[in-house]
């Protein structure tokens, strides 16, 4: 399985939703603290050595999130610390990119998610509380979101409504928000302590799920908000970030600062289906391929990027 | 939001009307539909009536009572009842706190001089102990600088006095008793005007500390300002630095993680709050900021952070800055560029047709190479057999499936019969089906079940690939063992 070695520390990984080979990567220098950032668009080889970079892109500060475009196969967005929301086209050079920069977020901006529906907007999630909704082609932009009394670490599209997503901060809510509403639909006391990240299931538009520095990762129904689904234990620190899988219903993929990658199945008793303990630190980037079933990719503090098939060890070669 | 349909009319047409009547009547699923509960109510009511809880921003009491589980009406229900200055309004809060604050130090100072026997105002936070604690040490002087002074001046002469009359009894004692009643008074008088000079000078050491502290935290400004101007000149003297040392290694080194317990070191974005909303301090986004990792749970628990995180935090707290950062203009050459046009058309998603796409062609690359036997995630190499059994069954299915991915095939026709359908399936698959749709029966407690939602599901749950009927009848014998591979 094909490792990628990047100078800065890795932040987050995603798979392109147009190419099957492709991904895109999001660094930081000196974690994330203060320095550079860089984004990689790596592309995945039959033969050794099976992941190769096709471009990168510096940028002034950290990249905390990247995010193909759904309606462009060749732009990505991308989610900065120093409150910026960049757009790059990876058809142009370096030198030309990128090709927007949108300047409003207060701080830094942690996550970016591109509708996948609509296919012509994005959301953007930052430490100043809000969530932003933009469109490619708008100079500003078109909502802003101010409800959350803390960092927001995540905004997720609903996979099937256009117009729902949810959001994941540090005030231990979970929000759903509708965009054609004023303010939030639910507010989903989810934990006792911060929510770090939250995804939808894709086969079951009301069940999301949320990961926070307790450790757990809940699993939620909207039509019954007030307890949990399930309630998934098992990494030994907080857990970075949750994906539910593209193409199995309960199937969700979780990367931790105890540094393992882990797999559950949601629907069973014994909910751990899978443990990848290939990274040597925190672990905070993960995805799903939707092209390629069980193709996976992670990333994490140890400047690694491994894609691998789901049962197969990803530090085979 | 219709814009950028680009290719597929179709599909997103009736993705549309399918979305306007799911909407419809899902709508009120991603919305809050319980009725006011009055106890919750009532416990907001009591909570925001708190006097300690009326000083704090209205978002945080926003965020305390949404944390209890309170939902957005029931929360705008008790502030509604609560008589509160301030009921929404977020940007004016921080400064109405401050003023408040200040409105209740110069009560407490204005309060000080008018009695003799003075009390400390009851109106004083718990925040401003110190004042109170000053205040009353003060106080207390006052009065027993009073009390001395009385002492001193009306009990001493009465004493003489009556030493006096004692000696001299009969002649004087008319007079001096006039004359002792005058001076009582005036040593009254004077006593209180003493105790009144007391407090006053107490009221404004008190004010005269304020103004200190006020007068601190602009030195601290001033010095956060200075701290930045120097980032900046150390930035462009490394940037000097940069180009003359080009070569030299500045791989951050990253050690595995040791087993100690950093606690304490990482700061979390919590910690930068009060400044950003408290003080006007320009809070400059390039220089460092405190963490990436969010604050650890209350038992402690923190993960054990690389050595080189901590080495770069201490350098950062010493207002050092990383030598390996260079200047970088990452501003768009050409704001106005126009977008590409797509090369590819959009694809559809795994989940809109119930079917993931399976590409597991012999000769694809590693990455297309699907272990089947995905449940058992050991890492033992099944591949070479899985392969093997890929290949019998891969032929005719691909290029259905490649056609599908350009194609982009309608909506199948809508089942009317989930049972029927249930029928047409095999026996294995079909009670972990029947266990889906059971489960999926369950959830829809509300009465969302729509007759398309149901159909949405149950051809979801069908995932192994047997949502489309016509390719059910076509290649059963494949699906078959596709379904038995991926029955898990």
């Amino acid at each position: 399985m094909p490792v990628f070695k990047a100078p800065f520390n890795g932040y987050s990984v995603k798979f392109s939703p147009f190419y099957e080979s492709r991904l895109a990567v999001a660094t930081a220098q000196n974690f994330g603290i203060l320095g550079n950032g860089k984004i990689h668009v790596l592309e995945l080889s039959p033969g050794p050595p099976g992941v190769t970079e096709s471009v990168s892109f510096d940028t002034a500060d950290a990249v905390y999130d990247v995010s193909w475009s759904e309606s462009h196969d060749s732009v990505l967005v991308a989610a900065l610390g120093d409150g910026s929301v960049k757009i790059y086209d990876t058809s142009l050079p370096p030198p030309s990119n990128p090709i927007r920069s949108f300047q409003e977020h207060a701080r830094e901006v942690h996550s970016v998610d591109y509708n996948p529906t609509r296919r012509d907007s994005f959301l953007t999630a930052s430490w100043d509380d809000t969530v932003k909704l933009w469109a490619m082609d708008r100079p500003a932009s078109i909502r802003t979101f101010k409800e959350h009394a803390y960092c927001v670490y995540q905004a997720v599209w609903n996979p099937k409504h256009g117009d729902v997503f949810a959001s994941a901060s540090g005030d231990c809510t979970l929000r759903i928000w509708d965009v054609r509403e004023p303010g939030s639909t639910m507010i989903i006391p989810g934990h006792d302590f911060e929510i770090l990240s939250c995804d939808w299931n894709k086969y079951d538009d009301c069940v999301l799920a949320t990961s926070s520095v307790d450790k757990t990762i809940k699993v939620w129904d909207v039509r019954s908000y007030r307890a949990p689904l399930a309630v998934l234990n098992g990494h030994g620190y907080a857990v970075r970030k949750v994906k539910f899988s593209p193409h199995r219903r309960s199937l969700i993929a979780s990367c931790s600062y105890d540094m393992s990658v882990c797999l559950w199945d949601y629907m069973v008793e014994d909910a751990l289906v899978g443990r990848y303990d290939h990274h040597t630190e925190f672990a905070v980037g993960i995805d799903m391929s939707v092209l390629v079933e069980g193709l996976m990719a992670s990333t994490g503090w140890d400047e690694l990027v491994y894609v691998w098939q789901q049962g197969m060890d990803p530090r085979a070669s | 939001m219709a814009t950028h349909q680009q290719t597929h009319e179709n599909p997103s047409i009736s993705e549309a009307t399918n979305e306007v009547s799911e909407t419809a009547k899902l709508e009120s699923v991603f919305k809050n539909s319980e009725p006011i509960r009055e106890d919750q109510v009532e416990n907001a009511i009591k909570f925001l009536s708190h006097p300690r809880v009326r000083g704090s921003p209205v978002i945080h009491r926003r965020s305390f009572l949404e944390r209890k589980g309170l939902t957005k009406e029931e929360i705008d229900e008790a502030f509604r009842r609560v008589p509160d200055p301030s009921p929404s309004e977020q940007t004016a809060v921080t400064s109405q706190d401050g003023q408040q604050a200040v409105q209740g130090q110069i009560q407490a100072v204005q309060h000080a001089p008018a009695p003799v026997v003075m009390i400390p105002p009851p109106s004083l936070r718990s925040r401003f102990r110190w004042y109170h604690a000053v205040l009353a040490v003060g106080v207390l002087a006052a009065s027993g600088a009073g009390t001395a002074v009385f002492v001193k001046r009306s009990l001493i002469p009465r004493l003489k006095s009556w030493v006096r009359k004692i000696m001299s009894e009969e002649e004087n004692d008319p007079l001096e008793k006039a004359d002792a009643k005058p001076s009582l008074a005036e040593e009254a008088v004077a006593a209180a005007k003493a105790a009144s000079a007391a407090a006053s000078d107490v009221a404004r050491v008190s004010q005269e500390m304020m103004k200190t502290k006020s007068e601190e935290r602009k030195n601290f400004e001033e010095l956060m300002q200075l701290l930045g101007v120097q980032v900046q000149e150390m930035k462009s003297l490394s940037n000097n630095i940069r180009y003359l040392e080009r070569n030299s290694n500045n791989l951050p080194k990253v050690y595995s993680a040791n087993q100690e317990v950093y606690s304490g070191l990482v700061k979390t974005p919590a910690e930068r709050r009060p400044y950003a909303n408290g003080s006007n301090v320009d809070y400059d986004t390039r220089s460092a900021r405190s963490t990436s990792p969010p604050a650890p749970p209350a038992d402690s628990s923190q993960p054990p952070h690389p050595k080189s995180y901590m080495d770069i935090m201490s350098m950062i707290q010493r207002g050092e800055k990383p030598s390996n950062i260079r200047e970088i203009n990452d501003m768009p050459p050409n704001p106005n560029q126009q977008l590409p046009n797509p090369r590819i058309a959009p694809k559809a998603k795994p989940w809109d047709y119930g079917q993931p796409p399976q590409d597991e062609s012999s000769k694809g690359p590693w990455w297309q190479q699907k272990n089947p036997r995905s449940a058992d995630f050991g890492y033992e190499t099944t591949t070479a057999r899985s392969i093997g059994i890929r290949n019998e069954t891969s032929t005719t299915e691909p290029a259905a499936i490649q056609k599908q991915r350009s194609w982009v095939p309608p909506q199948p026709p809508p089942v009317v019969m989930p049972e029927a359908a249930e029928a047409i399936r095999r026996p294995k698959p079909q009670a972990k089906i029947d266990q889906e749709v059971v489960a999926a029966a369950s959830d829809d407690q509300s009465g969302v079940s729509d007759e398309l939602q149901k159909v949405t599901k149950f051809s979801e749950s069908g995932g192994d690939g047997s949502g489309r009927l016509e390719i059910t009848e076509i290649q059963e014998e494949t699906e078959h063992q596709h379904i038995g591979q991926e029955g898990n």
